[in-house]
């Protein structure tokens, strides 16, 4: 499959790898915890080269999901800094916050489609959001939609999806803005061996393009089939970060 | 840039603001109402007073008939003489029976009921007239003489007109504060409702004002559907209501001209509450949104 982002929106022709320099994550000394319980995450600090491909694993309530929580900017911390786009985000302004969030593509673990809109309405939002209208939007997302395998789903509503296919949809609206930072959550709990790969593929092929790629996940057999380098929380606190933090480029698909 | 565009699911068969139009239609209906019951009232005080624009009536009392008559030609007499008087007419008998048999039964007005002599005067408008110096004058010819130019009888009606009017805009402005309320109300509702879908906006860039123009769109259209659907309903029962007043007072007292051109100010009312519920559901939307991150 081959790749082209233009300017605006969507995809279209041949590869074109553009690395945006914008990319770039920075958490320093960074705590967070819910209401006034303890910290779910303890002061951790980590730097994502722009471009680059992470997993961030951890057992179960390790603070995975808080730790993207941040990052997608659902979330203050307790305390800390967060840079992202060369700005402190931990502290940005609220009405700064929208802008800094069409930056960032969320891929979530329960997936949060909207039921009531068909796949390509649901993945032409971001476009719709940004001020996008008329058929040029479903142009690309239709284009897009095809590139994910569900050319012929396009109408259905989320309820009648499959989980992969609920997958699908969720990353091809998380990447149709082409994010500078690509956030996934679990993006594989829900389907088989089989699309997992599949749908890794497709981060690996994004990040090729120049996205930076964080993917929460369980799947240490998947992690080690991809090896990308990893960011791994346990119980709060990121305890090492393995492999290399160059960009992911060898894993070729599933084969 | 930001364009608003509807991303809401459609509440029309369920939801927390399905019944909303319903409850506007209820709202403009009784402000409607409300308002015309103050219209109809000001427009009979205008209509009754400028028909009683410069109108006296002399009243003669007493037991004997044929004594109050020569007084009534006596006085008929003196009042031609009065500047400022156009005309003096004596009410024929068979004009005052007229007059107090929707009162007392056709038949049942006997010579000996004692019936006073009862003098219409046309003034000139921009005359002015004593009337108290000229009560005296006509006391010199007999005690039992009166003189009404319906003064005190227009300042009551006045007083009556003014206090329903006050009554219904108070009235207006409580149906008003209750569909502010109701708004509010279903604008968390349907937030509440809806929060999934408001939260995955947010997360995708949304702004505020996005999503709030989602909302006052809706509730707009509500209180636009709603409020036809009430001033119809309030012109049925007008009309109705018109008919029946007429009907029930025909021959006892003059009925005021339905103001129909007036009462076209009515068609306000959608617009108004359509207007109200497009702010408060955007003010509310706001403020609730201002609370999360």
């Amino acid at each position: 499959m081959e790749l082209h982002y233009d300017q605006s929106y969507g995809l279209k022709g041949k590869i074109e790898c553009r690395i945006k320099d914008t990319g770039l994550v920075e958490f320093r000394n960074v705590s967070m915890g819910y209401d006034k319980g303890h910290d779910v995450l303890s002061d951790i600090s980590f730097k994502l080269e722009t471009g680059s491909m992470h997993f961030l694993t951890g057992p179960s309530g390790s603070g995975k999901t808080s730790l993207l929580k941040l990052m997608y900017l659902a979330h203050r911390p307790n305390s800390g800094e967060i840079m992202m786009f060369g700005q402190d985000v931990a502290n940005a302004a609220r009405e700064d916050l929208p802008k800094l969030r069409r930056r960032i593509g969320v891929v979530f673990q329960d997936f949060r489609l909207l039921d009531h809109l068909s796949a390509v309405e649901n993945v032409a939002l971001p476009l719709r959001i940004a001020g996008g209208k008329g058929p040029q939007i479903n142009e690309h997302v239709e284009e897009l939609l095809s590139w994910v395998g569900l050319d012929e789903r396009m109408l259905a509503n989320p309820s009648a999806l499959s989980g992969g296919e609920k997958q699908r949809v969720a990353i091809a609206r998380a990447v149709i803005r082409r994010p500078d930072i690509l956030l996934a959550d679990e993006p594989t709990g829900n389907v088989d061996p089989e699309m997992s790969e599949r749908l890794m593929y497709l981060f690996v092929e994004l990040n090729k393009l120049g996205t930076t790629i964080v993917i929460a996940t369980h799947d240490n057999k998947l992690v080690e089939k991809i090896g990308a380098p990893r960011l791994h929380l346990e119980k709060g606190q990121l305890l090492h970060i393995q492999g290399s933090k160059k960009k992911f480029t060898d894993y070729e698909g599933p084969r | 840039m930001s364009m608003s565009f509807d991303f809401l699911p459609n509440e029309k068969h369920k939801g927390a603001t399905k019944l909303l139009p319903w409850v506007m239609a209820i709202m403009v209906y009784l402000s409607a109402l409300s308002a015309a019951g103050s219209l109809l009232l000001h427009s009979g005080f205008d209509d009754w007073a400028s028909s009683l624009q410069g109108k006296v009536t002399v009243q003669i009392t007493g037991e004997d008939a044929a004594v109050i008559k020569e007084q009534a030609v006596e006085i008929q007499q003196l009042l031609r003489r009065v500047p400022g008087i156009l005309s003096v007419r004596i009410i024929p008998d068979n004009e005052i029976v007229a007059l107090l048999e929707p009162w007392l039964g056709a038949g049942n007005i006997t010579d000996d009921l004692p019936i006073p002599v009862m003098i219409d005067l046309e003034t000139e408008p921009d005359v002015y007239i004593n009337l108290d110096a000229l009560e005296i004058k006509l006391k010199q010819i007999t005690d039992t003489v009166y003189l009404d130019d319906h003064a005190q009888w227009l300042k009551h009606f006045y007083n009556l007109t003014y206090t329903v009017e006050y009554t219904a805009l108070g009235i207006l402005v409580m149906i008003l504060m209750a569909s502010i309320c109701i708004v509010i109300f279903g604008t968390k509702s349907s937030m509440s409702e809806h929060k999934n879908t408001i939260e995955i906006m947010h997360l995708m860039g949304a702004q505020d004002q996005m999503i709030a123009g989602a909302y006052q769109r809706r509730f707009m259209n509500y209180g636009l559907k709603g409020g036809a659907y009430g001033l119809v309903l309030s012109f049925i029962t007008l009309f109705g209501l018109s008919k029946l007043v007429q009907n029930l007072a025909s021959g006892l007292v003059e009925m005021p001209t339905f103001p129909y051109l007036t009462l076209s100010i009515l068609f306000i009312f959608p617009l108004l509450f359509a207007a109200l519920s497009m702010l408060t559901a955007r003010i509310t939307v706001m403020r609730e949104l201002g609370r999360m991150l």
